[in-house]
């Protein structure tokens, strides 16, 4: 437990507990750094440069307090995202739902992530955002859970929402579903 | 061979509404709109009724088309202006005798190909032809046009190769052709000064007429014009290395089986080498310009780019196309060649690394970036079925990888010893024989050698002693060098003494950073007595210091950096105040990638 986190546990946050990491994937372009700006108040936003080196921020999902890391999704950058794989309890993956090429780059990334051995065989919760659901040729979220082939994680839950980082839409619906998987996971210990 | 997981990963298309029918020639992969998203724009001749199109897709997705007047011999992509922001590429499609040049898939231009005057006995022929409608003029005429020792106009080669009875027919249809359209036979681009992603490319044009035209992005006019070769020669195919500007090569597939190159300021191009059967397609590499060639008799084989065969291959069934692979993350480049049988294989040098099954023939196959995927394969088949397959993250293209048996080709093969000649076995007896003799000469040999240098040394050394303390250092230079990808970098500083007869000595390197980018291992150096003429190396460990980081690091470029990124080093003498020779050197950014990981979180928070 790095200082921070054991400050803020003292302090007590809001879930007056310890905080729970989850990571934030997904190719690049793929609006990540969007998507948790849609969550941060305007005047924490930060700006929608390509994301390079982690970038770590603090919410708080419905009374549960989370820290959401977010990587980099170059191609070069990728390989980084396994040092993350071992503090995280959940996952929340953004895909371009409007690149239908791509499909295919993002199902072999989530399968390598889902192989690694930090990650596999752990319940985490996977959240798969179908983003710029608002863009004309973006897919709906069943066509992309199978283009992800979604069907085959069966030791994970999982749950694919359509979400537009522009409006921010269908993002608390997708949140909701995860912070209950947190919450029934850490009250079980 | 082991079973393995594909190395490229299959993109879904709905194979059902495509159906092309397209060559090599006419596939480009273009940044339409210079957004950084790639579309594919293939020159489509059309099946049956259907007319020729210029189809545009996004992804796997066709977003639009653009009727075209003829058949597409060509389509290419190019910048034309300089200004920033950098307007969209045009694209040019060639078709008989003209270019048509969209501008965001608008028609902006259309050039013609200066035309050629028929000369006049063909025309007099001609005259005569129209004149007469009997049928005996006609043969006599036909045979006088035949006979004209200059090359026919097409109309004339279209009329000799009819019968007496369609070509009177013909005769009341047509008119005396008056001058001669230059047919286009293939259509390429080449950077003019920069090499860069969006810098100016100039058009070259192939002509049936065996001349290669260079145009003028702007103005399209004739910029250089050079016939290909001494005998007259069609081109097929010219694939452009190197910049107009500066320096290029102009490799060209010719149809009659021989592959001729055009350099700069050349009048006339000349044959390279001849292939023993028809060339299919050439394709030039980028880092030696090797020039792969597949022919018509089933080989695959590589050329130097002086025309000599280097190897080849020969392959199982016809090949169909060839495209180059380059894979610049795992620093190789790798040559894909497409096979009747439907596979397509891929190449590094003339191992095999990787094949693909994918059913039906690929008769387009280009590599490159579409949408926002680098490394895609765009394969377009027989059929006309659009295919892509990406390369995957984690693929590798290594002998091991490859699961190709690492089989060392020396194994085989004897050694090559040369014979015992007659002399080498009277000196090897002479050696036996006097042994002792020719010891001793050796040792004093040796020693005179000894003393040779010895009084050189000491010559040089006595010289040398204020041959700094005047003031002139020319003799002596100073060089560094960096390697390493970071944040530990080598760097190895060359002393030379360039002087003919003096030795320098009393000096010494000392390293001048901002200690809070830089740590130096070994900043002062103190350096030996440096003989006429030699050289000396010292290298030494630089690593950055990664205190207060912040994500800019990753946004580094090489050029263009603070002035922490400086090393100053300086080269005193013993007994001066200043020092002799100073040098700056510019460090490299680390790699991203090599960044320790602890530094990497302690950038995490936002503020």
């Amino acid at each position: 437990m790095g200082l921070m986190e054991k400050l803020s546990s003292w302090l007590g946050g809001p879930a007056a507990g310890r905080e729970i990491t989850i990571l934030v994937l997904g190719l690049d372009h793929s609006g990540k750094t969007s998507l948790l700006n849609a969550l941060r108040p305007p005047d924490r936003r930060v700006t929608s440069e390509p994301t390079l080196a982690p970038r770590q921020d603090n919410f708080t999902f419905g009374g549960l307090s989370v820290v959401a890391v977010e990587a980099g999704g170059a191609r070069r950058v990728r390989a980084l995202w396994e040092r993350q794989y071992a503090a995280a309890s959940g996952v929340l993956w953004v895909v371009d739902a409007a690149d239908a090429l791509r499909l295919a780059v993002a199902r072999d990334e989530m399968q390598l992530m889902l192989e690694h051995p930090a990650m596999r065989a752990r319940r985490l919760p996977l959240l798969v955002c179908a983003n710029k659901a608002d863009l004309p040729h973006a897919l709906p979220p069943t066509q992309v859970a199978a283009a992800l082939g979604l069907e085959r994680v069966t030791d994970k839950p999982w749950h694919v929402c359509a979400t537009s980082a522009v409006s921010g839409a269908g993002l608390t619906d997708g949140l909701a579903w995860l912070t209950r998987q947190l919450r029934d996971l850490h009250t079980d210990h | 061979m082991m079973a393995r997981i594909s190395r490229w990963l299959d993109v879904e298309v709905g194979t059902s509404e495509i159906h092309m029918n397209t060559l090599p020639c006419n596939i480009a992969l273009v940044d339409v709109i210079n957004d950084n998203e790639f579309k594919l724009l293939v020159g489509d001749m059309g099946i049956g009724n259907e007319s020729p199109k210029l189809k545009i897709f996004r992804g796997t997705m066709q977003i639009s088309d653009i009727v075209l007047p003829d058949i597409p011999l060509g389509v290419v992509s190019f910048y034309a202006s300089e200004t920033m922001p950098r307007p969209p590429p045009l694209v040019a499609v060639a078709f008989s005798s003209c270019i048509y040049i969209y501008r965001n898939l608008k028609l902006f231009y259309k050039y013609h190909l200066p035309s050629s005057k028929i000369e006049e006995s063909e025309t007099e022929i001609w005259e005569k032809l129209k004149d007469s409608a009997n049928e005996e003029t006609v043969i006599k005429l036909s045979k006088d046009l035949q006979s004209l020792p200059h090359n026919l106009c097409c109309q004339s080669k279209y009329f000799l190769q009819m019968s007496t009875d369609q070509k009177l027919e013909y005769l009341d249809s047509v008119e005396v052709p008056q001058k001669e359209l230059t047919e286009i036979a293939c259509l390429t681009t080449m950077k003019m000064r920069s090499t860069e992603k969006m810098a100016v490319s100039c058009l070259i044009v192939g002509t049936e007429e065996g001349e290669i035209v260079v145009l003028d992005p702007h103005t399209f006019t004739e910029i250089t014009k050079a016939k290909l070769n001494t005998v007259k020669s069609e081109p097929h195919q010219i694939v452009a290395t190197g910049l107009f500007n500066i320096d290029y090569r102009l490799t060209v597939a010719t149809r009659n089986k021989c592959v001729c190159i055009l350099k700069r300021d050349w009048k006339e191009g000349r044959q390279l080498f001849r292939t023993e059967d028809h060339i299919i397609a050439i394709e030039v590499m980028e880092f030696d310009k090797s020039i792969m060639v597949i022919c018509c008799d089933k080989t695959f084989s590589c050329y130097s780019k002086k025309g000599n065969k280097q190897w080849w291959l020969q392959l199982d069934c016809h090949p169909v196309a060839i495209t180059q692979v380059p894979v610049t993350h795992l620093g190789v480049t790798l040559v894909a060649v497409s096979l009747v049988s439907g596979h397509l294989n891929l190449y590094d040098g003339k191992a095999k690394r990787d094949s693909m099954f994918i059913r039906d023939i690929a008769s387009v196959i280009k590599f490159g970036q579409l949408g926002q995927e680098e490394h895609v394969f765009t394969i377009i088949t027989s059929t006309g079925n659009l295919m892509l397959k990406i390369l995957r993250r984690t693929a590798n293209f290594t002998a091991h990888a490859a699961g190709i048996e690492t089989s060392c080709p020396t194994i085989g093969k004897p050694w090559l010893i040369p014979k015992k000649s007659k002399l080498f076995l009277e000196q090897s007896m002479r050696e036996r024989e006097n042994a002792k003799a020719m010891h001793v000469t050796f040792r004093h040999e040796l020693n005179r050698l000894r003393l040779v240098a010895g009084k050189t040394l000491l010559e040089a050394y006595t010289k040398s002693d204020n041959a700094l303390g005047l003031g002139a250092l020319e003799p002596v230079r100073l060089a560094a060098e960096v390697q390493g990808l970071g944040p530990i970098f080598r760097m190895t500083l060359s002393i030379e003494n360039t002087s003919k007869d003096r030795a320098v000595i009393g000096l010494s390197i000392l390293f001048h950073t901002y200690a809070t980018s830089y740590k130096v291992t070994n900043p002062y150096i103190k350096i030996p007595l440096l003989s006429p003429g030699s050289k000396l190396k010292f290298p030494t460990k630089v690593e950055e210091i990664f205190t207060n980081v912040n994500p800019d690091i990753f946004f580094r470029t090489v050029t263009g950096q603070t002035e922490g990124a400086m090393i100053k080093v300086l080269l005193l003498k013993e007994g001066k105040p200043n020092p002799v020779l100073s040098a700056v050197v510019q460090m490299p950014p680390t790699d991203p990638m090599m960044v320790p990981y602890d530094k990497i979180q302690a950038t995490g928070f936002v503020e």
